[in-house]
C-alpha cells in the first residue's frame, strides 16, 4: 500500500490538522476579533471531516503499516466526536464574550484535540494510541485553564494536568511492559502473544494500561479530577470534556480491550467490572449534596461511564454494541444538559451555576425547565425517556455474559442515583421561585437544546437504525 | 568488566539523584538533581546500545527541559533574598554535580568502546552493522511517518498552548509600531527653523 | 553479566520514586512536575532495555516519541503553573483548595 493510499484513509485527521494550521494563521493575523469567523470555519472543517468518513476513511482498513485502521467502529466514534466538538465550538463565543474575552485559539485547539481523538479511536498500534492520546490531552489541559479571570480555571487546569500526566505515565509504563513482554506494539501481534505464552509481565502491563485509561474515561478509582475540572473549566470547555474526549477514550478502551487484550478477557473482566460498579456507586453517592450543577453533571458522568463499563465487562459483541449505543445517547443528553446550563444567566448576564438558583424555573422559563427535566430524567435512566434504553441494553449484555450480580447491583445503584436527578426536577417545578434566572436569547443554544430534548423523547423510533449502526460498527472489531 | 562497573555506577547514582530530586526542599537543588538523574539514565542507555536516544535525552532534557524548569523556578521564587544569599552555595553544589558528570562521561566513553552490554541472549540492537542513528531514521521517516507527523502536532499544540496561557496584554506599555515608523516621512518629522534670528530661541 | 532484569529493576525503582514524589510532596508543585519527568524517564529506560533485549528498534522509536511528548508536556505544565502563580501568589499544593465537594 502506497503512502497516498494510506493518506486517503486518514482523511479526517488530515482535514482537521491542515485546517487547524490554516485557521491558526487566520487567528494570527485576524486576532481575537476573527474568533467567530474561525469558529464557523472550524465547524465547516468538522462537517468536511465527518463527510470524508463516507469514503474510504470509513471502511478502508489498515493504513501506514498497521498503525492506523479506518473501519466502521472508528467511523461511528468519529462522527459522534465531530458532532460534539462542533457544537462546543459554536456555543463558545457567546460565553467567552460575556465572561472573558474571545480567544481566536479556542477553535484551533479544539480542532487539534479532535485530531488527537481521531487518532485515538483509529489506533491499532500502541504508538498511535499514545501520540493521539497526548495530542488530545495537551490541548485539553490548555483549554481547561484558558479562562484567566476566573481563579478556579488555573487551579482546575493544574489539577487536570498533574493527574493527567500521572495517568499518562502509568499508561506508558504499562505500554512499555506490554511491548517488552509481547515483543510488539501492534494490537494484533499483542493479541497473538496474549493468547499464547504471555506471562506475568504482560498481565502486569495490562493492569497499568487499564488503570491509565480509566483516568481518561474518568472511571473510579481515577475519577477524582472530574468534579474539580468540570467546575473550574469554562462551561463550553466542560461541555467538550463531558462529550467528545469521553467518546474517544471509551472507544479506545474498547478497541484495546477487545482487539489487543481480547485473548485475556477473563483477566481484565474483573478489573473492568470492579471499575464499573465502583463508578456507578460513587457517581450516585457523590452527586448527593452537590450545590453546583456542573459538579453534579461531573458525578453523573462518572456514574454513566460506570454503566458503559458494564457493557464492556460483558466482553461480548452485544456488550460492545451496547456501549456504542449508550455513548450515542449519553452524548446527546450531556450536550443538551450543558446547553441548558449555558442558558442559566442572572440579570447581569453572568452565568449561574448554583442548583438553588433553579427554584421556580418552571414559571420563569418554561421551555428551559422542561428540557432540563428531560435531560435529568434521561441521565437517571427513568423509563419513558430514551436514557433508559441503553441501560437496559448493557444490563441485558451483562446477564447474557453470566454477570448477573453486576447487573443487579448496577440496577439497584441506578435507582438510588435517580433520587438526586428527581430532586433537581422538584426544585425547578415545586419550589418557590427564586427568580434569579433571566431570559437568554442564544438561538443556537436554544434550538440545539430543544432538538436534543426532542431526540430523547422520541428516540425510540431510532432504535432499529441506531441498533444496526452500532452492531455494524462493533462487527469491525470481531 | 568496565561495562559492568559502569552499569552499577550509573544505576546507583541515578537512583540517588532521583531520590534527592523528590526529597530536596529547595527546587533549584531538585532541578540540578534531576539533571544528574537524566545524565545517568543517558549513560545506562548508551550501555544498552541506544546511543541516539541517549544523546537526545541529554540534549532535550538537560539542554531544554531542565533549563525551562530552572527558569520557571527562578521566575516564581517567592523568596528572592534567600536565593541571592545562597549563590555561592549553589555555585559549589553545581560545581560538584558538574565534576560528577564529567567523570561519568569518561566512564561511559570507555565502557562504550569496550562494547555494548549484552542483554539476555541477544547481541546488539542495530541491524546489519548499521549505525544506531541510521537505523532509527530509516524507521522513523518511513514506517512511523504517521506518528511522526502526530508528534509534530503535539509540539504545535504545546507551542500554541504555552503562548495562549502565559501571554497577556498589558495596558500602559508603548510597543513599537513598525508600520507607523516606516510610513513616517521627513516632511512630517522635520521642521526647518533656520530663518529665526540667532539667540531668539525656537518654539517647539 | 547485566541482564534485562537489572534494567527493569532499576527503572521500576525510578517509577516508584516518581509516583511517590507526586504523593509525598505537599510544598511545591514544581517538584511534582519533576516527579512526572522521573516517571517518563523510567518508561524510557524500560523501552530502551526491551529494545536491546528484543533486538527491535521499535522500543527506541517509542522512547523518542515519549521524549518529544514529554518536552511538550513540560512546557504546558510550566505555563499552567505560571498562570496559577500569577493568580494565587503561591505554588504550595495544600493551597489548591478553591473547589470542594
Amino acid at each position: 500500500m502506497s503512502y497516498l493510499d494510506s493518506l486517503a484513509l486518514t482523511a479526517p485527521e488530515l482535514i482537521l490538522s491542515l485546517g487547524a494550521t490554516f485557521l491558526m494563521l487566520v487567528a494570527a493575523w485576524g486576532g481575537d476579533k476573527a474568533t467567530r469567523t474561525i469558529s464557523w470555519g472550524a465547524v465547516a472543517l468538522f462537517a468536511a471531516a465527518g463527510a470524508s468518513l463516507a469514503g474510504p476513511a470509513g471502511h478502508g482498513g489498515s493504513a501506514f503499516f498497521g498503525l492506523y485502521t479506518a473501519d466502521a467502529f472508528g467511523a461511528f466514534a468519529k462522527s459522534l466526536i465531530y458532532l460534539a466538538a462542533a457544537i462546543c465550538v459554536i456555543i463558545a463565543p457567546r460565553w467567552f464574550e460575556v465572561n472573558e474575552r474571545n480567544r481566536a485559539e479556542y477553535p484551533v485547539l479544539i480542532l487539534l484535540a479532535a485530531t488527537g481523538m481521531g487518532m485515538m479511536v483509529s489506533a491499532t498500534d500502541l504508538l498511535t494510541l499514545y501520540v493521539g492520546l497526548e495530542l488530545n490531552s495537551l490541548a485539553s489541559y490548555v483549554l481547561a485553564s484558558m479562562a484567566q479571570k476566573d481563579g478556579r480555571a488555573a487551579e482546575a487546569g493544574l489539577k487536570y494536568f498533574v493527574l493527567g500526566a500521572l495517568a499518562s505515565g502509568i499508561l506508558l509504563y504499562g505500554i512499555s511492559l506490554l511491548y517488552g513482554f509481547t515483543g510488539s506494539t501492534h494490537y494484533v501481534d499483542i493479541a497473538h502473544e496474549m493468547g499464547g505464552s504471555a506471562g506475568m509481565g504482560a498481565l502486569f502491563g495490562m493492569v497499568f494500561v487499564l488503570a491509565g485509561l480509566s483516568f481518561k474515561v474518568s472511571a473510579v478509582p481515577f475519577h477524582m479530577w472530574t468534579p474539580d475540572v468540570y467546575e473550574g473549566a469554562p462551561t463550553p470547555v466542560t461541555c467538550l470534556f463531558a462529550s467528545a474526549p469521553k467518546v474517544a477514550a471509551m472507544a479506545l478502551l474498547v478497541r484495546v480491550s477487545m482487539v489487543a487484550l481480547g485473548p485475556a478477557t477473563h483477566q481484565w473482566q474483573q478489573i473492568i467490572a470492579f471499575a464499573a460498579l465502583a463508578s456507578i456507586i460513587l457517581g450516585a453517592a457523590g452527586a448527593i449534596g452537590q450545590t453546583n450543577i456542573k459538579r453534579l453533571l461531573a458525578y453523573s458522568s462518572i456514574n454513566n461511564v460506570g454503566f458503559m463499563l458494564i457493557g464492556l465487562a460483558a466482553g461480548t459483541r452485544e456488550g460492545v454494541a451496547a456501549v456504542l449505543f449508550y455513548l450515542t445517547v449519553y452524548v446527546v443528553t450531556v450536550l443538551g444538559s450543558f446547553l441548558a446550563v449555558l442558558q442559566l444567566r442572572d440579570r447581569q448576564g453572568k452565568p449561574v451555576e448554583a442548583i438553588a438558583a433553579l427554584a421556580g424555573l418552571s414559571q420563569s422559563r418554561k421551555g428551559l425547565a422542561a428540557a432540563l427535566a428531560v435531560f435529568m430524567f434521561s441521565l437517571a435512566g427513568i423509563p419513558p425517556l430514551f436514557g433508559f434504553w441503553p441501560k437496559l441494553l448493557v444490563f441485558q449484555a451483562a446477564i447474557d455474559a453470566h454477570l448477573l450480580p453486576l447487573a443487579i447491583i448496577g440496577f439497584v445503584a441506578s435507582v438510588i442515583g435517580a433520587f438526586y436527578y428527581i430532586k433537581i426536577v422538584k426544585i425547578m417545578y415545586f419550589d418557590d421561585a427564586a427568580d434569579m434566572i433571566s431570559p437568554d436569547n442564544g438561538l443556537v443554544e436554544r434550538w440545539t437544546m430543544a432538538l436534543a430534548a426532542m431526540l430523547l423523547v422520541v428516540g425510540y423510533v431510532l432504535i432499529p437504525w441506531l441498533g444496526a449502526a452500532s452492531a455494524q460498527a462493533t462487527g469491525a472489531l470481531f | 568488566m568496565i561495562a559492568l562497573a559502569a552499569f552499577y555506577l550509573f544505576a546507583s547514582v541515578m537512583i540517588a539523584a532521583a531520590a534527592f530530586t523528590i526529597l530536596s526542599r529547595n527546587p533549584v537543588h531538585s532541578v540540578l538533581w534531576l539533571i544528574l538523574a537524566f545524565f545517568n539514565a543517558a549513560g545506562l542507555m548508551v550501555l544498552a546500545g541506544a546511543e541516539f536516544v541517549a544523546m537526545l535525552l541529554v540534549i532535550v532534557y538537560v539542554g531544554a527541559v531542565a533549563v525551562l524548569f530552572l527558569f520557571v523556578v527562578m521566575m516564581l521564587n517567592i523568596d528572592l533574598a534567600e536565593v541571592r544569599s545562597g549563590f555561592t552555595r549553589y555555585g559549589l553544589f553545581g560545581a560538584a554535580i558538574a565534576a560528577v558528570l564529567a567523570t561519568e562521561v569518561v566512564v561511559a566513553d570507555e565502557a562504550w568502546h569496550s562494547g555494548a552490554l549484552m542483554l539476555g541472549a541477544r547481541q546488539a540492537v542495530t541491524p546489519d552493522n548499521m549505525p544506531n542513528i541510521q537505523a532509527l531514521g530509516a524507521l522513523l521517516y518511513t514506517r512511523y511517518l504517521y506518528v511522526f507527523e502526530g508528534a509534530g502536532l503535539v509540539l504545535l499544540v504545546a507551542m500554541i498552548g504555552a503562548i495562549v496561557l502565559t501571554h497577556r496584554e498589558r495596558s500602559g506599555v508603548r510597543p513599537q509600531k513598525i508600520g507607523d515608523q516606516v510610513k513616517r516621512r521627513p516632511s512630517e518629522a522635520v521642521r526647518i527653523v533656520s530663518d529665526q534670528p540667532v539667540g531668539a530661541g525656537v518654539e517647539l | 553479566m547485566i541482564t534485562l532484569g537489572h534494567y527493569l529493576f532499576v527503572s521500576a525503582i525510578l517509577f516508584v520514586m516518581g509516583v511517590l514524589g507526586i504523593f509525598i510532596n505537599r510544598k511545591n508543585i514544581i517538584i511534582i512536575l519533576m516527579a512526572i519527568e522521573l516517571i517518563l524517564l523510567s518508561v524510557n529506560l524500560n523501552l530502551v532495555a526491551f529494545s536491546a533485549y528484543l533486538h527491535d528498534m521499535v522500543g527506541q522509536i517509542f522512547a523518542m516519541f515519549v521524549l518529544t511528548v514529554a518536552a511538550g508536556e513540560a512546557a504546558i505544565g510550566l505555563a499552567i503553573l505560571v498562570i496559577y502563580f500569577r493568580g494565587r501568589g503561591t505554588i504550595a499544593v495544600e493551597d489548591a483548595n478553591r473547589m470542594k465537594g
